[in-house]
């Protein structure tokens, strides 16, 4: 555990004592006020028949920014490494192979959670300056963060995956979204092609999309919870046998 | 060949003499396999506690790969190898705690700065407090970075970047340095304040170091393991292989005499296995005599000369040196 906590505060020293960590905030948090203030003008436009929450993390732009925090995220964290040698220093110190990928891993899924406080913020605020009723209930903006967390601990475990594949930080994050991006189109399946077809249940079931829409409705479901949890343990758990690929190569 | 042979069965009663006594590294036909490519095949050899021992060989000779196996970066094809009598694999934690060791090229974190580097290595060793401090202001002091600690690692020279991979491998007062190519890449002057440092760390420390430079070795070693195409190819002192070396025991002598009447004199010691003679410009003819390695047939041939009373102006044995050693062992033709 001692281990683990070391190398889980110099990884997330490399996210909060240097720039690339704060720009990726700053992106984010720009995206997120643009997002809420597009939801915010729909909504004194004309009436509308969902709550704020939902809007807001069902618009178009939210999938857009969303997919690409992972790759800037994670990319760095096994490539680099790979790349520069010190992967050789730290496995030869006398550190397990998953303490390295779960110190990881948790660390980029931290700086991840720490990317929603404004969004967080902006919602709790909005009952704070005006005077008119929030638009939405808390029940709604707990499902919505609960949704944004479990999907980002999935995603940031292919972050890793892909980082682990190659020594090129570049590749790793092509890869990351080329992952992303094939999750994101299986859970569209149904939306182009519609629900008769014979898959549609499987499809509905990994769908990230639906998962969301649910969550932010306020309807917090087990099955998507333990989906995710379990595939992204399943997903460390390849990253781990990826990063001791060379002990088990032929 | 002759030189392996001799090896084998210096090292056979060295150990027969030394079982009870605990053996820092203790290798036993460790093989190591790329796919079909062997890069280590069945090496052996042993270093006893206190010995700096260079590991020598030509580039792709399976050197590093030998390293990596020992410090449990790599898993061993087949074979076994044991440091301070923990087995590599099967306590590989147990082992990587006790060895300190500075990987070629000496990959560091770069963008941070000496000290932080050197308190998180140190940390990930097990040291804290009061203890890895006082670890940092030691090692930063033997290494001569204490003038750059604040400066992060990127913007150092590659001497520094040398030193603070030393120094990282030192921290934790481990019983054994691996140190792979360390003098790689540096200057002259680098290189000596490097050799000196390692000189002193001997004092303590069992060091295995791989190198190209033989005359660092030389300088530095008590022990050389020469490996080629992934086998040892002799495991001694270098004083010992340079002495059994094949060149080693000719001798070259300047005499005053006629060709025909000497050679056949000289050919008929036992140990002299050939003549080669030539005449000299003003007079004086040379003889080069081959004989077995470890004899020394200087004295004789004195005798000779004084007896027969052919004029004698030089009679010198051939020295050798490790760079020839090497050489003769790991030449492709």
């Amino acid at each position: 555990m001692r281990i683990f906590r070391i190398l889980y505060f110099k990884e997330l020293k490399t996210y909060f004592l240097t720039p690339f960590g704060w720009l990726i905030l700053s992106f984010a948090a720009l995206m997120q006020g643009l997002i809420l203030s597009t939801t915010l003008k729909g909504f004194s436009d004309e009436a509308q028949s969902e709550s704020l929450v939902f809007l807001n993390f069902n618009s178009p732009l939210f999938w857009f920014y969303f997919l690409f925090l992972f790759p800037v995220l994670t990319m760095r964290l096994f490539s680099e490494e790979n790349r520069s040698g010190t992967l050789e220093g730290l496995l030869t110190a006398p550190v397990r192979t998953w303490q390295v990928v779960l110190s990881k891993y948790f660390a980029a899924y931290t700086a991840f959670a720490f990317l929603w406080i404004p969004a967080f913020v902006h919602f709790e605020l909005f009952t704070i300056l005006t005077d008119v009723p929030a638009p939405f209930s808390n029940g709604e903006l707990y499902g919505a963060i609960m949704a944004i967390m479990l999907m980002g601990a999935l995603f940031t475990a292919f972050g890793c995956l892909a980082s682990a594949l190659t020594s090129s930080q570049i590749i790793a994050g092509v890869v990351c979204v080329a992952i992303l991006f094939v999750h994101f189109l299986l859970g569209s399946v149904t939306t182009i092609f519609g629900s008769q077809i014979a898959a549609a249940p499987l499809f509905d079931f990994v769908s990230s999309q639906m998962h969301l829409r649910d969550f932010t409705r306020g309807l917090v479901d087990s099955r998507p919870i333990i989906y995710y949890l379990s595939t992204s343990a399943f997903v460390i758990f390849l990253t781990y046998h990826l990063l001791d690929y060379r002990r088990w190569k032929p | 060949m002759q030189l392996v042979n001799s090896h084998t069965s210096a090292s056979q009663s060295h150990s027969t003499d030394s079982t009870l006594k605990i053996r820092m590294i203790e290798i036993s036909s460790l093989s190591k396999s790329y796919g079909r490519h062997k890069a280590v095949d069945k090496i052996s050899f042993e270093v006893a506690p206190g010995d700096i021992v260079g590991f020598l060989g030509p580039n792709g000779a399976g050197k590093t790969t030998t390293l990596r196996m020992l410090t449990g970066f790599l898993p061993p094809t087949s074979g076994a190898a044991r440091i301070a009598g923990k087995d590599i694999f099967r306590e590989s934690l147990e082992v990587r705690k006790r060895i300190g060791y500075m990987p070629e090229n000496v990959p560091l974190y770069t963008e941070m700065r000496v000290k932080e580097y050197l308190r998180f290595r140190g940390a990930l060793r097990g040291l804290s407090g009061g203890r890895l401090r006082k670890r940092m202001g030691e090692v930063m002091e033997t290494c001569g970075l204490s003038d750059v600690r604040r400066k992060m690692i990127k913007t150092l020279s590659k001497g520094y970047r040398q030193r603070v991979g030393l120094a990282d491998a030192l921290i934790h007062e481990p019983d054994l340095l691996i140190l792979d190519e360390p003098t790689n890449g540096l200057d002259p002057n680098q290189i000596r304040a490097i050799r000196k440092l390692i000189q002193n760390l001997g004092e303590k420390h069992t060091i295995l170091l791989s190198t190209h430079i033989l005359s660092e070795v030389e300088m530095t070693c008590n022990k050389v393991v020469i490996i080629d195409g992934g086998k040892v190819k002799a495991a001694d002192s270098p004083e010992n292989l340079v002495r059994s070396m094949r060149r080693a025991g000719r001798v070259t002598i300047e005499l005053q005499a006629p060709r025909a009447e000497v050679e056949p004199v000289i050919s008929n010691f036992d140990e002299v296995t050939r003549v080669v003679s030539e005449s000299l410009k003003d007079g004086w003819n040379r003889f080069n005599v081959f004989a077995a390695p470890n004899t020394d047939t200087r004295l004789k041939l004195g005798n000779l000369a004084a007896e027969k009373h052919w004029p004698l102006r030089s009679l010198s044995r051939r020295v050798g040196t490790l760079e020839e050693v090497f050489v003769e062992l790991t030449r492709k033709d």
